[in-house]
């Protein structure tokens, strides 16, 4: 053991220059993955025990339709048998106009209306430290998010006009309890007090307003409470939240998110790792008569074999210690690059713990595993390699196998163990396997392709194919990770690139690109007016389409008989609220795949049209019955066809449920509005302005600006694929520098024969230009090919978007990594042409 | 101390086989001094490398002390040199990347024994390198390399020291010194030593002489008829 340990100290003490690359390639991996690992863990951290002001309270009722009067009562009955305190919330998409500028545009805000005590738990942060109170927003005062501001070109001071009342801005929301993490906003908050949101109209029927109910309750009280007030919504429109099942919510989101986010780190370690297998394996080779002197002096294979295990693991040990320190001066940088990702939520970014020592284990794990099987030769050098030189081929052993498969074995349990998941680590290992078997083969068919170059005049360009494909060298593995590493790049560009030009394509063409919602029976004919006055010509408005929001609550069919809500419940997506519509005939998007659509004449009696997913999900047949509940009435509409829609045109309307003319128009209800609206943006403002005029509680959808919120969407993926890219192109490139830095003493004394045979440094310089020239050509080529190829099944498969190889992106990916590879290459062998032939061939 | 027995050596070249050392008969008494003497490619190096359990034989048995060294595995023979043998080559060997009284430490440190630094110095001292101990290979001249390779082959106090054309990397006064110093060591020591060689001069100095040609014995040209007939010759 002494010995083990004394050779190991020395041997390091030797190698540890030339190894340094092996413990960078652990490092970045490592890195990689405590940075991301605490990222997530300090922003649950944040969150952690704090779930009560994730929600401003222990539980929230939340209903978006008024409770009928009877459940108010039985709720206040309930609330105070438990002694509970609660107070009203209301959640509302609306929006929000300068008051005092005829001309000032109309954005869409998410409205918050609240009482006084609001929060129960958490607190409001406001700009300039003013402390929150309710007096704030009484009386027609409203607080609004910093982007609002900029987005109006409104101070505080200045009145904003909301639904048909003025409010007066008096203060900037910096963070607010009850607003999740990375929840999809359409546009910024603004809070009012509850009493004066009553009075804008924005109230009305049709309204998207979500009611909520704060609890604040006893904690001996609190889980009987919930289960009984669940117990009174089973049937009911509204559900019931308690803070513990958010924060079960939260930790599966944040683990389920951890762990997706360590595998990509995972994907860079092992890719260092592949990098590690390759250095080892140079590195027996390099220490073959030392280890033979070693045999020849009393040593014993299992003695080396422990000498070298020993040197991995101090290396892989000191490499991820060294990705923790690059993980901590990351996390220095987080909380600039992430402030926009989490407004009105603070986080403190700090590494972790658990982080650190799973990135150790990884990184230690990592090192071992991968130059296991290449530390075995050590077995099989003979001393008698220092009588004379003995190159044998070697097959595969027992150990070797045996070992391989428990490496791999060993891998798979890594990633599995990353993942969280049988099914998903092993689906990405599959996965990591099938690319690497696929870009190795890829390699190998190219470098097969070039072969016949090797037959050229140019002496460089001979040498050049020569030295990729002789034996040993290190081409294919460089070849895979970047070629990996280009590949993530080019290919999430050019799917981002194809996704942005289809979203662009669909708004130039002749279709809806503005949306209203919540237009009011007697709105219609004022709404319709305007429109008419403000759209581009030729352009012809379609007519507003009733809505009204429906529940199933029975089905009485030939396959199916559901007799009340709580069956239908049993039938999952069933039981869920649908918007439904009536009209007289198909929309362009439609057709009839079963029975036949009605004449165009109203009836009394309810007829429905059925979508073909809920005909074929819950085996409701034409001739069925189903019984819906609209707005607390019940209405038992036959079905008498089932349509197909085409979803993806359906921005001008989409329904599961389409009612005949003669039986809806008589319950209350408002109508939507799809249209195309003006080119211009000026002319687009004054419509929405125009329409909030008319009627103040209608919301305009601009359709320009959701994409624009997808477009930011797509970037911001776009941009994390592109920093894992990069790591990946980075490890890659790492592995090329030291796969040269290995074989370094034999390009050196090689090049020493060839400038003693008269070679120019000139020429040798040309060999090495072409050499890694064409390397980093074949890297891009397989990384553009591959991209291509993953875009295409991308487009066609999971997006059904038409597919456009985008040609220049790729030629400029090929060229970008050429260049890359090419610099890297010859700077690495710098050496190769600077040493002096005499001094090289002497010391051989 | 040496006892060979039919031992031969063939291997595989070109898909045929090729004997490069033919059946071989040899014994070589404690405290000798045989020289293997022959031109290049005659066996020399393979008849050393097969004694010093290096490479394995093809036929016949191998006696080193006694002990039988065709039967033994990989393991058991690097225990058996590292306590039993010691080796000098002609191309040193040393490991490059340990200082010179490392790579002297090293057999010792494989045997586990405690007092390897003291007895490394000792050595160094023996061989006159007593300050060169901190250097590497690559700072040492070829002769003091060599010296460093003999205190090394003599760390465990083997018996028996193989030495594969100890002087044929060296320039003649190196090469004497060193010669001179494995006279000494022998001497002083009295063990066996086994000397492949090039140099008459070199052979000259052995009690007995083994010449190969294509890997077959011939008799020798000087010297006694050997004990073994046929094999050697003595001076």
């Amino acid at each position: 053991m002494r010995f083990v340990l004394l050779m190991a100290a020395r041997e390091m003490r030797a190698s540890w220059q030339r190894l340094l690359f092996f413990f960078v390639c652990i490092a970045i991996g490592v890195g990689a993955i405590v940075a991301l690992r605490s990222v997530i863990q300090s922003v649950r951290n944040t969150f952690a025990g704090e779930a009560r002001s994730l929600i401003a309270a222990d539980a929230i009722i939340a209903s978006n339709q008024p409770l009928k009067p009877e459940m108010i009562a039985k709720i206040d009955q309930r609330l105070e048998a438990a002694g509970a305190k609660s107070m009203r919330s209301i959640e509302l998409p609306t929006m929000a106009r300068p008051a005092d500028r005829a001309e000032g545009r109309a954005r869409m805000v998410e409205l918050r209306a609240v009482e006084r005590g609001f929060p129960y738990y958490g607190r409001m942060k406001l700009a300039g430290d003013v402390p929150y109170s309710h007096a704030l927003l009484e009386n027609f005062g409203v607080l609004v998010r910093p982007e609002l501001l900029a987005q109006l070109d409104v101070k505080i001071g200045d009145g904003l006009r909301i639904g048909s009342q003025r409010f007066t801005i008096r203060g900037v929301v910096q963070s607010e309890p009850g607003r999740r993490l990375g929840a999809f906003s359409i546009g910024p908050r603004v809070f009012v007090d509850l009493t004066d949101l009553e009075k804008t109209g924005l109230l009305g029927l049709g309204s998207r307003a979500a009611m909520q109910r704060l609890l604040k309750v006893p904690d001996a009280a609190f889980d009987k409470l919930i289960v009984d007030l669940r117990a009174d919504f089973a049937n009911e429109f509204a559900r019931v939240r308690s803070y513990k099942a958010t924060e079960d919510d939260i930790g599966e989101d944040f683990a389920r998110a951890e762990n997706y986010l360590s595998l990509v780190g995972l994907v860079i370690v092992i890719l260092g790792g592949i990098g590690v297998s390759s250095v080892t394996r140079v590195f027996v080779q390099q220490k073959m008569k030392s280890i033979a002197v070693l045999k020849c002096v009393g040593a014993r294979s299992s003695q080396l074999l422990a000498v070298y295990v020993a040197q991995v693991a101090v290396l892989g040990l000191a490499g991820s210690f060294l990705g923790v320190m690059l993980a901590g001066l990351a996390m220095q940088a987080i909380p600039s690059l992430l402030a926009g990702a989490t407004p009105g939520v603070e986080i403190t970014y700090a590494l972790t713990w658990p982080a650190i020592v799973q990135g150790l284990g990884i990184g230690l794990l990592v090192s071992l595993l991968f130059s296991l099987v290449p530390l075995l030769d050590v077995r099989h050098v003979r001393p008698s390699l220092l009588l004379r030189d003995e190159a044998r081929v070697r097959r595969p052993d027992a150990t070797q196998i045996v070992v391989t498969v428990l490496v791999v074995t060993g891998l798979v349990g890594l990633t599995v163990w990353q993942a969280g998941s049988l099914r998903i680590g092993s689906l990405v290992a599959g996965g990591f396997a099938a690319t690497a078997i696929a870009l190795h083969v890829a390699g190998t068919l190219l470098l097969r392709a070039i072969t016949p170059i090797a037959r050229s005049r140019s002496f460089a360009l001979r040498h050049a194919v020569l030295q990729l494909s002789r034996p040993g060298s290190q081409m294919r593995i460089v070849l895979l990770a970047v070629g990996l590493g280009s590949f993530f790049i080019i290919g999430v560009r050019s799917l981002q690139q194809n996704l942005v030009d289809q979203f662009s394509v669909r708004m130039t063409a002749d279709s809806p690109d503005m949306f209203l919602i919540d237009v009011q029976r007697d709105q219609v004919t004022a709404v319709e007016e305007t429109i008419a006055a403000h759209l581009d010509k030729g352009v012809v408005a379609p007519p507003l389409v009733p809505v009204l929001r429906a529940r199933v609550v029975g089905v009485a069919g030939r396959d199916v008989n559901l007799e009340n809500y709580e069956d239908v419940r049993g039938r999952g997506s069933l039981a869920r609220e649908y918007t439904i519509t009536y009209r007289s005939k198909l929309a362009a998007n439609e057709r009839i795949v079963a029975g036949k659509i009605w004449d165009p004449t109203p009836s009394d009696e309810p007829e429905v049209s059925i979508e073909q997913f809920i005909s074929e999900s819950f085996k409701i047949n034409v001739g069925d019955t189903i019984r819906f509940d609209v707005l607390g009435r019940t209405i038992a509409a036959k079905v008498t066809s089932v349509r197909f829609v085409e979803w993806s045109q359906s921005r001008a309307g989409g329904f599961m449920f389409l009612f005949r003319p003669g039986v809806l128009e008589k319950a209350p209800h408002s109508f939507i509005g799809f249209l195309r609206g003006p080119q211009d943006l000026e002319a687009r403002a004054r419509l929405q302005t125009a329409l909030v005029s008319v009627a103040p509680n209608v919301s305009v959808v601009d359709g320009r600006e959701i994409i624009e919120a997808i477009k930011s969407v797509v970037d911001n993926v776009t941009l994390a694929v592109t920093v894992v890219g990069t790591l990946v192109v980075l490890s890659g490139l790492m592995i090329l520098i030291g796969a040269v830095a290995m074989t370094k003493f034999r390009r050196v004394y090689e090049a020493a024969i060839f400038k003693t045979l008269g070679a120019t440094r000139r020429l040798i310089a040309a060999v090495l230009v072409l050499e890694y020239g064409l390397l980093g050509i074949l890297a891009g080529g397989i990384g553009a090919g591959g991209a291509i190829g993953l875009t295409w099944a991308i487009s066609k498969y999971a997006l059904d978007i038409p597919f456009k190889p985008l040609i220049g992106l790729s030629a400029a990916g090929v060229v970008v990594t050429t260049v890359l590879v090419a610099v890297i290459g010859v700077m690495s062998s710098w050496e190769v042409l600077q040493r002096k032939p005499l001094a090289t061939l002497r010391a051989e | 101390m040496i006892q060979l027995r039919g031992v031969s050596k063939t291997v595989m070249s070109g898909g045929q086989p090729l004997t490069i050392l033919h059946p071989l008969d040899l014994d070589v008494a404690s405290g000798r001094c045989l020289a293997i003497i022959g031109p290049s490619g005659s066996g020399k190096s393979t008849l050393l490398g097969l004694i010093a359990g290096l490479d394995a034989a093809s036929t016949g048995t191998i006696a080193i002390g006694g002990t039988d060294i065709t039967r033994l595995d990989e393991d058991a023979l690097a225990r058996l040199r590292g306590e039993k043998i010691g080796f000098v080559f002609q191309f040193f060997h040393l490991v490059p990347s340990l200082t010179a009284i490392e790579n002297i430490q090293v057999p010792m440190e494989i045997a586990g024994r405690r007092d390897a630094t003291a007895r490394a110095q000792a050595l160094l001292d023996e061989v006159g390198l007593h300050d060169r101990g901190h250097h590497y290979p690559s700072q040492l001249s070829g002769g003091e390399q060599q010296r460093i390779a003999i205190a090394r082959a003599l760390a465990n106090d083997p018996p028996l020291i193989l030495a594969d054309e100890p002087t044929g990397n060296l320039d003649s006064s190196n090469g004497r010194h060193v010669l001179e110093l494995l006279l000494h060591v022998r001497r002083s020591r009295g063990v066996t030593l086994v000397l492949v060689t090039h140099d008459p001069s070199v052979a000259a100095v052995a009690d007995d002489r083994l010449v190969l040609r294509d890997g077959k014995t011939v008799p020798g040209t000087s010297g006694e008829a050997s004990e073994v007939p046929g094999t050697l010759t003595r001076s």
